[in-house]
């Protein structure tokens, strides 16, 4: 599949990500605040990420550092993890439903820090049919 | 923000309320550096094949 190396991240400025996570706090009622130590790094590290080309485990992996480096209160996990599962969205349509389910769902474990090494290899090997 | 930056930004945060009960609020990840993400089930793939196993016996 081609595009998979590409600008993953340019069509999300930083004031996005921080508009998604202040939703996500509303809708629960919580702080939605960055943090003192996590929010310029993570925000450098995003913001530098945009204008690079990008594989998919590379924008997983980008996810996953800005998720650990927690720049906001509440809520970085589900805030990251919508983003990457969005980004896929147009590039799955051409898969078959449950492998681009698969996919998703893996990416969204690797973001939320919960994927396991049996997912990890899965990952490799559906890229790799993806790649052909 | 552009028309595509704008309809990503709706997307996403449709497609974050959808799963928010899987989450929990506090920064686990950054704290512990084991994050939390409650399992969805097999139940979603279960259906998504079973639509594809009729759809191909259709």
């Amino acid at each position: 599949m081609a595009g998979l190396v590409k600008n993953w991240l340019q069509i999300v400025p930083w004031e996005t990500v921080v508009s998604i996570n202040a939703t996500l706090c509303e809708a629960r009622k919580a702080l939605h605040k960055p943090t003192s130590d996590g929010y310029a790094p993570a925000k450098a590290l995003w913001e530098k990420s945009r204008s690079r080309k990008l594989s998919l485990p590379e924008v997983f992996q980008i996810g996953y550092e800005c998720h650990r480096l927690a720049p906001f209160c509440n809520y970085n996990g589900n805030t990251f993890v919508a983003i990457i599962k969005t980004l896929l969205d147009d590039t799955l349509k051409g898969l078959p439903a449950d492998k681009a389910h698969i996919l998703r769902s893996i990416a969204g474990h690797i973001v939320a820090g919960t994927a396991t090494d049996i997912e990890r290899k899965q990952l490799d090997s559906i890229l790799a049919v993806l790649e052909k | 923000m552009t028309m595509a930056e704008n309809k990503f930004l709706k997307e996403a945060i449709k497609q974050g309320l959808r799963m928010q009960h899987r989450f929990l609020a506090e920064p686990v990840l950054a704290r512990t550096g084991k994050g939390y993400m409650k399992s969805e089930g097999v139940a979603t793939l279960q259906r998504i094949k079973a639509n594809l196993k009729r759809s191909k016996s259709a």
